[in-house]
């Protein structure tokens, strides 16, 4: 079981991809894992140190942050995948 | 050298070569930070013996904090870490890079020894390797973001940390070859040494990281971040190292330990 390279790029690109494409109000909102949670008695105080809220923080920056590099990566992929057959 | 043309091309090859290295400090400093880099390869011959037999029989070992040179810079005293030369509680890269090199070629000859050596098997076996180190830098960079644990440690920290397991699997690798003759990695020899040493490794990294993960417990930090990490919040911090320490390394240690093909079915034994 050897790790080749372009195997192991493949299958983070995968797994980001899969990430970025959680839908924020169809998905997200739905299993409460959606940016905006906080009740509105704190006033202020936004919970922000949880892990659930930072993975919440965590996929809505991927989300954010990698779609334009994530377009770009994934179209060169596939024109290398058709080259390749 | 009387000639007047020679000495001015010797002249200018002088300046060019110069200049070109110029170039070269200026980039590399940009990208490699070489006097960091120098303070991982600042090693003796004791402290590889002495680290050596760390890595391998850390049951007895009693303090393992890492020493601290506090040096004043314009008022704020911060803490330099001894290096390796002075400190056997220190991360260096010495040791791991050594030890990924010899994990490369020794498993590679191995190859050839049961005759299933091509020469893909250096890029296979060092992308195998690399790519398990990798993971486990991400991992813990993960888990210390998700955690909140904030750590300056170094990332050259956690490579050097990583890259110790190395010479736990050299040790199986080559002991359970001698014992089973050419048979591969399984048998009583084979399992026995690499739970002997995925043991110690884990406890040796059990040690050293609760420094790097759990970091309530010094008292002179100034860092200006109240106690404010629950009781939970510690608890889960824990768990985590446990889980790092033991399943995590139990899983990227057999990855390495592994034979590309059964070898059984090549010594025709069974």
């Amino acid at each position: 079981m050897f790790f080749g390279f372009g195997n192991i790029i493949l299958v983070g690109l995968l797994l980001v991809n899969a990430i970025a494409v959680l839908s924020e109000d169809r998905f997200l909102a739905r299993i409460g894992w959606s940016t905006t949670v906080q009740e509105s008695s704190f006033g202020g105080a936004q919970d922000n140190q949880s892990v659930k809220a930072k993975l919440v923080n965590l996929i809505a920056s991927v989300r954010t942050l990698l779609r334009i590099p994530l377009i770009i990566l994934n179209t060169v992929v596939v024109i290398y995948l058709i080259i390749l057959g | 050298m009387a000639d007047p043309t020679a000495q001015m091309g010797l002249h200018m090859g002088k300046s060019a070569f110069d200049a070109g290295q110029q170039y070269l400090e200026s980039n590399m400093n940009r990208w490699v930070n070489v006097a960091s880099l120098k303070h991982y390869f600042n090693v003796s011959n004791s402290y590889v013996v002495s680290k050596l037999r760390l890595v391998l029989f850390p049951w007895w070992h009693r303090p393992w904090s890492r020493t601290q040179h506090l040096s004043h810079n314009g008022g704020q005293d911060f803490g330099v870490y001894a290096p390796p030369r002075e400190d056997i509680n220190s991360p260096d890269m010495y040791i791991p890079l050594m030890a990924l090199v010899t994990y490369i070629l020794f498993s590679t000859l191995l190859a050839g020894l049961r005759r299933t050596f091509h020469p893909e098997l250096f890029g296979l076996t060092a992308t195998t390797a690399l790519v398990v180190v990798f993971l486990e830098i991400a991992i813990i960079r993960l888990a210390m973001y998700l955690l909140s644990i904030n750590n300056e440690s170094q990332l050259l920290d956690l490579v050097a940390y990583s890259g110790y397991k190395f010479v736990g699997v050299i040790l199986t690798l080559l002991l359970s070859e001698i014992a089973n003759r050419g048979g591969g990695s399984g048998g009583w020899v084979g399992w026995g040494v690499f739970i002997y040493t995925f043991a110690a490794n884990g406890f040796f990294l059990l040690r050293s990281l609760k420094y790097v993960l759990l970091p309530d417990t010094s008292p002179n930090t100034n860092s200006g971040q109240a106690y404010t990490a629950s009781r939970s919040h510690r608890q889960r911090r824990t768990q985590f190292l446990f889980i790092y320490s033991f399943p995590l390394q139990f899983l990227f240690m057999w990855i390495l330990t592994r034979d590309s093909v059964p070898t059984a079915v090549l010594t025709g034994s069974k």
